[in-house]
């Protein structure tokens, strides 16, 4: 976020939200399914002077509040004032609606072809001003600004950082491009500015991130149909194959000092967990069983990794120390636990559970030791938490096809992510960027 | 007489495959390097040259079947599909004529190469489903090298469910994609 403004933006906010995009030119449109009851009444005013820019930061700010779940926005046609500052603002007018917090602002183009754009919180019942700040973006950057606008917000009233201003990773699969079918792209969380990293004839599997969000690994069967692991630099297009053994590579997950990765490789007969050393490429096998062990996910100590093992039977999830290669089940409810994420401070698993035939993102808190299902979709895989801990989203199927779907860590919040043309699968949130 | 005696021979060599599937490969010099002594000829009916199809019209085909249903192979290496039983790596008896044959004309034809490309059906996690074709296309590629197949006329592929054979969500469609695909790379037949 090189952003011009007062301060830094990083943080943020929270939930949600997303969307999607089956190919560059189809976004997807997000509907919440199921908000909070409690969801928080907010009015977010039109900002004044947006007629004529490339982007309306208040309509992008309203639809980032509305999508976390946990804010009801007021429609602008049920306003009976629209304030653009402090100056201008008349809590009554907005107390009688039963608002808790109003948001106003303003956008106003600048000679050198940019935009200063300026906006306040302010709480309702105590007739306060809460935030203020102004930024001076590019045209190019005004989405930036409007994400970073909700993850200031978000974080001011919630007291957890935004993640309005993430992105998300995903694979396409549209089986009538006979040339291309497969596509890696990310987006915005909300699903726009959509950017192909890669088209290809051979199936790409199991994206991920690097933790400074620069770089992204995946499994990719260009090379003769056989699978590879590629670490591909962002803004350079500049990607390295790491991994072609014999046997399966996959399941690629960075180190939290992002100096590793943990990958699944069959090149000794049998699919076994291994460490990759990005600088010196020393190889480190890590599991030493005949079941299937897959699905590594670093835990937040970089000490640690969860993965998934038939070890026992059906697969389960298992916690190994990297020190002593020690191993112990994590996972104990049904039959079918497998593809695990973790959330950032390490309290949750969210893997995908099997139960009479379907397949749910199951949350299980490793602290209190209670498991929850938290989705009612079926065929759930691929489940990936945004960075700051708040919800999952997860590649699920809709009437056939492929689409991603977020929930809450709770399962309070459920977002919906159609998709408009071909399939969407296997999303990765991306770190704060 | 054939139609009884090649299904109890199959149930045998079915059971024979499946515990040798299930044994550890953990030591891979083992696994993979040791020759298999087991030569299955001794027991192979003596069958007429002109071969038979069994009439499989009384038999009908389900999801359940699938697998394992006779009108799926056809003795010979046109036969370029083994399918799998749910959450099953176990060759199934109807597709043993057809391997034999793949096995005899990989002996017969040193320069000929297959790639065993193995799928699965798309429930479950992408990888553990990679891991799991792979379990499928290592127990056809163990019922070659039994055979006496050369491991360097083998290559073993894992697509889990990337790539469908049926895009569909039914039990049938599963079926369908619960398999592996012989290609030949060199010296088709």
């Amino acid at each position: 976020m090189k952003l011009m403004k007062h301060r830094s933006i990083q943080a943020v906010m929270v939930m949600l939200a997303m969307l999607w995009a089956g190919s560059a030119s189809a976004e997807l449109l997000i509907r919440v399914t199921e908000g909070r009851v409690d969801a928080v009444p907010i009015a977010v005013v039109p900002f004044a002077g947006a007629q004529g820019a490339p982007e309306d930061v208040s309509q992008i700010v309203e639809a980032d509040l509305h999508r976390s779940g946990q804010f009801k926005p007021l429609p602008a046609e049920d306003m009976l004032s629209r304030p653009s500052n402090e100056s201008e603002m008349i809590y009554r007018d907005f107390r009688v609606l039963g608002m808790e917090y109003v948001v106003t602002g303003s956008m106003k183009a600048l000679e050198s072809g940019g935009y200063e754009v300026k906006y306040a919180l302010f709480d309702v019942s105590r007739q306060v001003k809460l935030l203020e700040e102004s930024y001076r973006p590019p045209a190019s950057q005004l989405r930036d600004v409007a994400h970073a606008i909700s993850d200031r917000i978000y974080e001011q009233l919630t007291g957890i950082p935004g993640a309005f201003s993430t992105k998300i990773l995903y694979v396409t699969y549209n089986r009538n491009d006979g040339k291309n079918p497969y596509q890696l792209q990310y987006a915005d969380a909300d699903g726009h500015r959509v950017t192909t990293i890669l088209r290809s004839k051979e199936p790409i599997m199991s994206p991920t991130w690097s933790p400074d969000g620069r770089k992204v690994a995946y499994v990719s069967f260009e090379n003769k149909g056989l699978p590879s692991i590629y670490v591909h630099e962002l803004a350079t297009t500049q990607r390295e194959r790491v991994s072609s053994f014999k046997g399966i590579n996959g399941a690629p997950d960075w180190s939290p000092d992002g100096q590793k990765l943990a990958l699944t490789l069959s090149r000794d007969g049998n699919p076994e967990i291994y460490m990759l050393d990005l600088n010196t490429k020393a190889l480190t096998r890590l599991t030493q069983h005949y079941g299937i062990d897959t699905e590594p996910r670093w835990l937040p100590d970089g000490k640690s990794l969860v993965f998934t093992s038939s070890r026992s039977g059906g697969p389960q999830i298992y916690k190994l120390n990297i020190n002593d290669k020690s191993v112990r089940r994590v996972s104990f409810q049904g039959a079918y636990n497998a593809r695990s994420d973790v959330t950032p401070d390490g309290r949750y698993l969210v893997y995908v559970h099997r139960r009479n035939g379907s397949f749910n993102v199951g949350v299980q808190d490793l602290q209190r030791g209670t498991f929850n299902i938290v989705t009612r979709t079926d065929m759930d895989e691929s489940p990936s938490v945004a960075p700051n801990g708040s919800m999952v989203i997860y590649g699920t199927q809709d009437g056939g096809t492929g689409v991603l779907q977020a929930v809450s860590i709770d399962g309070r919040v459920k977002v919906e992510l159609p998709s408009k043309e071909g399939e969407v699968r296997e999303p990765a949130w991306s770190p704060f960027l | 007489m054939r139609s009884f005696l090649n299904p109890l021979f199959a149930l045998m060599l079915a059971a024979v495959l499946a515990a040798c599937s299930s044994t550890p490969a953990e030591d891979d010099s083992s696994a993979t390097t040791a020759p298999e002594p087991t030569d299955t000829s001794p027991v192979t009916p003596v069958e007429p040259a002109e071969p038979v199809k069994p009439d499989t019209s009384s038999i009908p085909l389900t999801a359940d079947n699938f697998y394992n249903h006779p009108s799926n192979y056809d003795g010979t290496t046109d036969s370029r599909v083994i399918y799998f039983a749910f959450d099953s790596n176990t060759v199934p008896a109807a597709a043993f004529e057809t391997l034999r044959a793949h096995a005899t004309y990989l002996k017969n034809n040193s320069n000929a190469k297959v790639r065993l490309e193995g799928h699965a059906d798309e429930r479950g996690t992408r990888e553990y489903n990679v891991a799991l074709s792979e379990r499928r296309s290592q127990a056809v590629e163990k019922f070659l090298r039994v055979q006496g197949v050369s491991s360097s006329q083998i290559e073993v592929v894992s697509y889990g469910e990337e790539k469908p054979a049926a895009s569909g969500h039914s039990e049938m469609d599963w079926a369908k994609n619960r398999r592996v695909e012989i290609n030949y790379t060199a010296g088709t037949p």
